[in-house]
Order: C-alpha cells, then sequence, then structure tokens
C-alpha cells in the first residue's frame, strides 16, 4: 500500500513523544546494523511497488481476458483481502518468533506469491492470478507488520521516528516504480484491442499469452528483488527485540468494550475504511477513466495513474506543514470536501477536465489516512494499542470498494463510477464535522507514543 | 529456525549482486536486440490533414519502429490529387522501397504507377479504397463497407420494431459513383430488408460526405416528410449535419433513430455517447497500417506476398444495444476510435 499504510502509523503510535527537551545526538542506528537497516528499506520500497503495480492490473486483466470492470476489481478484493486476512497472523509471528523471523516469513511468502505468476501466467485464466496475488499481499502484510517495529528496534530510541520516516520514504519511491513499470513494460505493449476485432481464435489464444507475460515479467523481477533481501537478511546477524507481553486477556475485553463506546473512534474506523476505499478506488481506476471517457491511449493512460501518485507524494509534505497551522480535522473536512468536488466532476466532465479532476483527488487523499488514524486514536489512553489494530482492519475499505466501483461502472459508465469515491469522501468529511462538533476529553492526538 | 554466527556475509552479499547484475544485463540485451534485417517500405495517403489517415500514418510508423522497417512517406494534397501520389510512388521506388500502401485518392488514375512500381518489384496494398481494377495491387486492406451499412441497417430495424416505430427512412448518401458510399447504402437496404423504392423510404440526398449538405440535405428531406424518425447516413460528416438539421426543427433524440458509419472520435464522444447518434459502426484504420506494414515487410523479408482482401473489421458502437445486433459499448468505442 502506497504512503500512509497501516504500517507506517501503526509505527508512528510506537514511536517517542515528540517533546522539546534537549536531547544527546544519537546515532540513526546500532552499530553493525547498516546493513540491515538498508535491506529493511528496500523491503518498503518493494511493497510499495507491488501494492501500485496492482492499480495498473485492474485495467490490463481488464483488457487481457476481456472482463467487466467488476470482474477485474476482484484484484483489489484479493490483494486488501489479503492484508486484512493476515493482520492478525501477522502479530502472532512477530509475538511467537520475533520480528526477523516475521520480515523473512512475509519475504518468503511475497516471493513464492510473485512466482505464482508463473503457473498462472501459463494456464491463461485469471483465478490464478487472483490467488498468486493474494498469496502475494499476504506476504507483504507480514512483512510491513514486522518491517516496522524492526526499524524502530534497530536503533536508539531517540532516533527511532527519524529511522522509520527515513524507510517509511522509500514506500512511495517504490510505490512509484510499481505504476512506472506497468506505464513503461506493460501498458504500452498489450495488444491493441482493435487488432482483435480481426483475429481468429488462435491468434486470440496467441496475443493473451504475450499480454500475460508482460505482466509477469515486473512480478518475477519483484520476487527477485524479495528473494535476494530474504537471502541476505537470512545470513545476517540481527537482535530481534523481546516481546511485551502484559495480561492481554482481561485487557483486550475491557479495552473492546471502551473502544465500541467511543464515538470518535468507532466512526474513525468507519471514516478510514471509506477513506482506504477511495484512495484505492481512485487509484485503480484512474487509466480506465483516461481510456474509456477521453480516449487516452494505453500507452500514455498510465502516466496519469503516475502523476496521481506523484501529486499525493508532494501533497503529503504540504499537508504535514499545514497541519503544524491548522487544526487537523479542519484540513480534514476541507480536503474531504475537496475530494467530493473534483469526484464529481470527474463524474460530470466526461473529457480532459474531468481526468485531471480525477488526478487531483490524490490532493485531497494525501493527509487523510495518518490524520484519521491520529483523531480516531486520540485520548485512548492504555486502549490506543488494541485501537489500532483496529484501525487496521480498516483497511478492507480497499478490498470491497472497489467491485462496487466496478459494478457501477458496468452499468453506468467509467465516469458515473467514481461516485463511489464522491460517497466515500463525503462520509470522511462527515466524520471530520463530527469531530469538530463535538467535544472530547483530552489527550495528545497520536502520533507520539502511548508506549 | 535460523543458524547465526557462522556464515560470511561480507563475502556472499557481492557474489550475488553480481549474478544479478549480469543477470540484468543479459535480459536487457535479448530485449534490445532485434534479429530481424531492416527494409524499407512506403506509404502514401490521400491528405494528411484527414484524422482517419493521421491514425493510420501513426500506427504505421509505430508498426515500423517496432519492425525494424523504415517508413517513407507522402501525401496528397487534396482527397482528389492524384499527381502528388503519382510522383510518390516513382520516388519510393526509387529510394529502394519494397513494399508500398498507398490510400488512392483516384481509383483509376493511380493505376499505371502503380503498375510501374509493381514491375519494378515493389508490392503494393491498396488501403480503405480500392483501385480500378482490384487486381492493379497485390492486395485490399480495408473495411468491408456493405457490411457496415447491413450492420447499422440490421440496428435500425431491430430498434425501430422495439420502440414500435412505423419506419420513414431518411438516405444520406455519398455522391454517384463512389463505390464505398453505394456499398453502405446496399448494405443498409438489405440489413433493414428493404429495397430501392420501398415506401418506407421518404427520399435520398447526396451529401459528397460534408456536414454543410447533410444538413441542407436533411432539411429538404424533412420538408418532405416531417415525420422521418429513421435517417441513415453515409459517413458521421453527414450524420452531424442531418443532427443539426433535426435539432433546428425540435426534434428530439428520442424521437430519431440515426445511424452512421466511420466510428471518430468527435462523433463517439458528443454524439454517440449522449444518444443523438444511435449506433455506428466503427471502422479501424489501425488494422488496415498495422497488417499493411506486416505483410509488406513479411514479403520483404522472402516471405509470401499479400494478396487478396484483408477485412480490417467492425464493431457497432452504441449506448443502446438492441437483441439480436452484436454491438460494444460506447466505452469501447472511446477506446478504440480515431481522430
Amino acid at each position: 500500500m502506497a504512503e500512509g499504510s497501516v504500517g507506517q502509523t501503526q509505527a508512528q503510535s510506537q514511536a517517542q513523544p515528540l517533546d522539546e527537551r534537549p536531547r544527546k545526538k544519537a546515532g540513526l542506528v546500532h552499530p553493525g546494523l547498516t546493513v540491515p537497516f538498508i535491506l529493511l528499506i528496500l523491503c518498503f520500497a518493494a511493497w510499495g511497488a507491488a501494492a501500485n503495480l496492482t492499480d495498473v492490473l485492474v485495467g490490463v486483466f481488464r483488457q487481457i481476458f476481456t472482463m467487466s470492470n467488476f470482474q477485474s476489481a476482484l484484484v483489489q478484493f484479493a490483494y486488501y483481502g489479503a492484508y486484512f486476512s493476515l493482520a492478525i497472523p501477522a502479530a502472532l509471528i512477530n509475538r511467537r518468533f520475533g520480528y526477523k523471523a516475521g520480515v523473512l516469513a512475509g519475504l518468503g511468502l511475497a516471493a513464492v506469491g510473485g512466482l505464482l505468476f508463473i503457473p498462472a501466467s501459463g494456464l491463461l485464466k485469471f483465478a490464478p492470478f487472483l490467488i498468486a496475488l493474494f498469496v502475494l499481499a499476504a506476504g507483504l502484510s507480514i512483512l510491513e507488520t514486522s518491517a516496522n517495529p524492526f526499524v524502530i528496534a534497530m536503533g536508539p530510541e531517540e532516533s527511532a521516528t527519524q529511522r522509520l520516516n527515513l524507510a517509511q520514504a522509500f514506500n512511495p519511491v517504490g510505490a512509484n516504480i510499481g505504476v512506472l513499470l506497468g506505464a513503461i513494460v506493460i501498458l504500452p505493449n498489450l495488444t491493441p484491442e482493435a487488432a482483435k476485432v480481426i483475429m481468429s481464435p488462435a491468434q486470440l489464444h496467441d496475443a493473451q499469452e504475450h499480454d500475460l507475460s508482460l505482466v509477469l515479467g515486473p512480478y518475477l523481477g519483484i520476487a527477485a528483488v524479495l528473494v535476494l533481501i530474504w537471502v541476505l537478511i537470512a545470513l545476517r546477524k540481527m537482535p530481534t527485540p523481546a516481546e511485551e507481553r502484559q495480561g492481554e486477556g482481561e485487557a483486550r475485553t475491557g479495552a473492546l468494550r471502551r473502544l465500541w463506546r467511543n464515538r470518535h473512534y468507532r466512526y474513525g474506523v468507519a471514516a478510514q475504511f471509506f477513506n482506504v476505499g477511495a484512495q484505492v478506488c481512485a487509484w485503480s481506476f484512474t487509466i480506465q477513466y483516461a481510456r474509456d471517457v477521453v480516449g487516452v491511449p494505453p500507452g500514455s493512460a498510465g502516466w496519469y495513474l503516475q502523476a496521481s501518485l506523484l501529486l499525493f507524494l508532494v501533497s503529503r509534505f504540504v499537508m504535514t506543514y499545514l497541519l503544524g497551522i491548522f487544526r487537523p480535522t479542519k484540513l480534514l473536512a476541507l480536503m474531504g470536501a475537496l475530494g467530493v468536488g473534483l469526484s464529481l466532476i470527474g463524474v460530470f466532465s466526461q473529457n480532459k477536465v474531468g481526468l485531471l479532476a480525477v488526478v487531483g483527488i490524490s490532493v485531497s487523499l494525501s493527509l487523510m489516512f495518518p490524520t484519521i488514524y491520529g483523531v480516531a486514536l486520540r485520548g485512548l489512553g492504555e486502549d490506543t494499542k488494541f485501537g489500532a489494530a483496529g484501525l487496521v482492519m480498516a483497511i478492507l475499505g480497499g478490498a470491497l470498494m472497489p467491485p462496487i466501483q466496478g459494478k457501477v461502472m458496468d452499468q453506468s459508465g467509467a465516469a458515473f463510477g467514481y461516485i463511489i469515491p464522491a460517497i466515500c469522501l463525503a462520509l470522511v468529511t462527515c466524520y471530520a464535522l463530527f469531530d469538530l462538533r463535538t467535544h472530547r476529553n483530552g489527550g495528545r492526538l497520536v502520533a507520539e507514543g502511548a508506549h | 529456525m535460523w543458524k547465526r554466527g557462522r556464515r560470511h556475509p561480507g563475502q556472499l552479499a557481492p557474489r550475488l549482486l553480481a549474478v544479478a547484475g549480469a543477470g540484468l544485463l543479459a535480459v536487457l540485451s535479448l530485449a534490445c536486440g532485434n534479429d530481424k534485417d531492416k527494409v524499407t517500405l512506403g506509404l502514401i495517403v490521400k491528405r494528411e490533414s484527414n484524422p482517419f489517415f493521421v491514425k493510420i500514418e501513426d500506427t504505421a510508423k509505430d508498426t515500423a519502429g517496432d519492425d525494424n522497417v523504415k517508413l517513407l512517406t507522402a501525401a496528397g494534397k487534396s482527397d482528389i490529387d492524384n499527381r502528388t501520389q503519382v510522383a510518390a510512388l516513382a520516388k519510393m521506388t526509387a529510394e529502394g522501397a519494397k513494399g508500398i500502401l498507398i490510400t488512392p485518392a483516384n481509383s483509376s488514375a493511380i493505376v499505371p504507377a502503380i503498375e510501374k512500381a509493381r514491375r519494378a518489384g515493389v508490392n503494393v496494398i491498396a488501403l480503405d479504397t480500392p483501385t480500378r481494377p482490384r487486381s492493379a495491387v497485390n492486395a485490399l486492406y480495408a473495411t468491408d463497407n456493405f457490411e457496415a451499412g447491413d450492420l447499422i441497417g440490421r440496428y435500425a430495424k431491430a430498434k425501430a420494431k422495439a420502440d414500435s416505430i412505423e419506419p420513414k427512412i431518411a438516405m444520406l448518401d455519398l455522391a454517384p459513383g463512389i463505390t464505398s458510399g453505394q456499398l453502405r447504402h446496399d448494405g443498409f437496404l438489405k440489413g433493414f430488408g428493404i429495397k430501392d423504392g420501398d415506401r418506407r423510404i421518404v427520399g435520398s440526398v447526396n451529401t459528397l460526405g460534408e456536414t454543410g449538405r447533410g444538413e441542407a440535405g436533411m432539411k429538404a428531406l424533412l420538408a418532405k416528410d416531417p415525420g422521418i424518425n429513421i435517417v441513415y447516413t453515409v459517413n458521421e460528416q453527414a450524420a452531424f449535419g442531418a443532427a443539426a438539421a433535426l435539432k433546428a426543427v425540435g426534434r428530439s433524440n428520442d424521437g430519431v433513430i440515426l445511424v452512421s458509419v466511420d466510428g471518430g472520435c468527435k462523433a463517439i464522444k458528443d454524439y454517440v455517447r449522449p444518444g443523438v447518434i444511435d449506433a455506428t459502426a466503427q471502422q479501424y484504420p489501425e488494422n488496415m497500417a498495422r497488417e499493411g506494414v506486416k505483410a509488406l515487410a513479411k514479403a520483404a523479408r522472402g516471405g509470401p506476398k499479400p494478396t487478396g482482401f484483408l477485412n480490417t473489421g467492425l464493431e457497432l458502437i452504441t449506448r443502446d444495444p438492441v437483441k439480436g445486433v452484436p454491438s460494444e459499448a460506447v466505452a469501447f468505442g472511446v477506446r478504440n476510435c480515431w481522430g
């Protein structure tokens, strides 16, 4: 998942409070862990690449298998469904075997998923690709859950936030590489749709084989990188921090009850669900909008998605600055409303203006994940850890909303499909307004730690 | 679970990176290599300002680039500029072109120049427009214009039945003696299940495929019978004119079935998508160019010479599909339109 992912904000919550006490300058990592740290940075880039390459795949599979938008959106259902499903098992692996084991398990499983693209492209059927993507995403989910605390544990506490931010900064780098791979390697080389109009069944079969071989390449590349990182990490001595074990049974039951009664938290989880849904929807169907509504050629359509991600990245820095000036939920409300407006322009303005509006939705998305995360967890105190886990589960929005948008697109066209992100972002705006209008007791905004 | 302490990652890591780098270089060299002999081909279109021919030229250049082909190009100054095309044929032959693609401006007048090139060993494929006689070229790669007319005729008939319309048909044709226009006209009649002179045909006008003449012709037919509810147009330029005339007399899109042929982007986005044109038969100039370049390149490298007729494909594009007539959605039309 692109910057602003679940793991990033989870790890932020585990970092030290950013108070103003003067402190001794700490090294970035413990002695001897520079190379392992670099290897983990590569992991952050790799899962960014894999996640955003999936956004390209939605449109690619639609063309290769001549399927509906709903069917092709199952790619995201498989990908984010795996993230949702493996959130708890990932935590259990870390608790039982340690973070290094978790990282290796994640890398290994993700590499297997990448390699499963080989038999999938031989079978020329859609379902094996969904399985391969599920396995890949399952591995990345474990990797993401393990890598963040592992990075924190690699050096002094004083530099934990800096270390994590540095590692996380490579996630959007990977995300852009993923889309770039799609835009350069896959999209321009797909068999043109018009050419298929006059192909014989045998030629269509050959064309499908050719197109699927294009998809195979980048995933084999990702698998190769993951295997290489796996080997280098496995052979490396790395101290793994002890897991904290507290009286979890009783604490968990009480926490769940308290969290459920907390409307700011409860609505925050819902808002996060719709935010992730809006983000995945907006990016999954940008290429389809460019092609179906505006008629942009396949070779050029990928660049609009690339522009979306770059805009997201730049906007994130701008929002970080603005968050220091304005109340977060005011900014969230404003960006939510902006996102709704841009989505509606995409719906009704079925031309280049609409396409630019669709690309512009990324500006509004840029601050949402960490802001909702922080607002929802504010003031939870000892319940923050369980609260954070609940917010992780909100990633389910990325699995469920794209097929809904795909269905709407099949019924009413690619432009009207953007009513789904509009609705999702309207609900996020409602959460921001709710927070602005209601009083809540104490607690700082959780970007700092509760640990 | 994982052993520690007795390995030497410091020695292993650089070796692994070297292997990975070598592998990457090997893959890149394979990807960049092209083992086909370079050949020279030519493309001569009617004129470069027509989006249909722009699509042909762009696709031909892309295909040539992928196939290690040097592509010489030329265009006439107008749709009837035969002189420039004759000169281009001679020049390309002299420059070593082994094959030439041509969209003839004058189907008869170009023949002597084509035959001269063929005597010099050049294979020639006509694109879109046949020569007269057809045997003057090696092959013709074009839309089946009769099939195009038939497709929209079948659609119009089925839509009229579904809407319970008693047909009153206006025919906006091309011009006498132009083969493509005549084929589309005849195809429409067959698809609709009628013949020339049928009482359901209010009248027909020649538009030369122009919007202005289409509008004037439609107005004249509406004056003859304001109840016209089915409009056949030979191409989309004529359809734009027909739509303007219908709008001028206050006829809504819903009350008239307007069909056409071409599949250009303006028609698909601005007319078919909002339902002004009910259906259009989309043709694919890119297929003419792509298949033409591939066939001539193959022949130039010792493969079989192109022969016969290649149907470069048609799809009916509509936002209101009807039962029994295969069609594609507007999104397909947008993705594959030209111009």
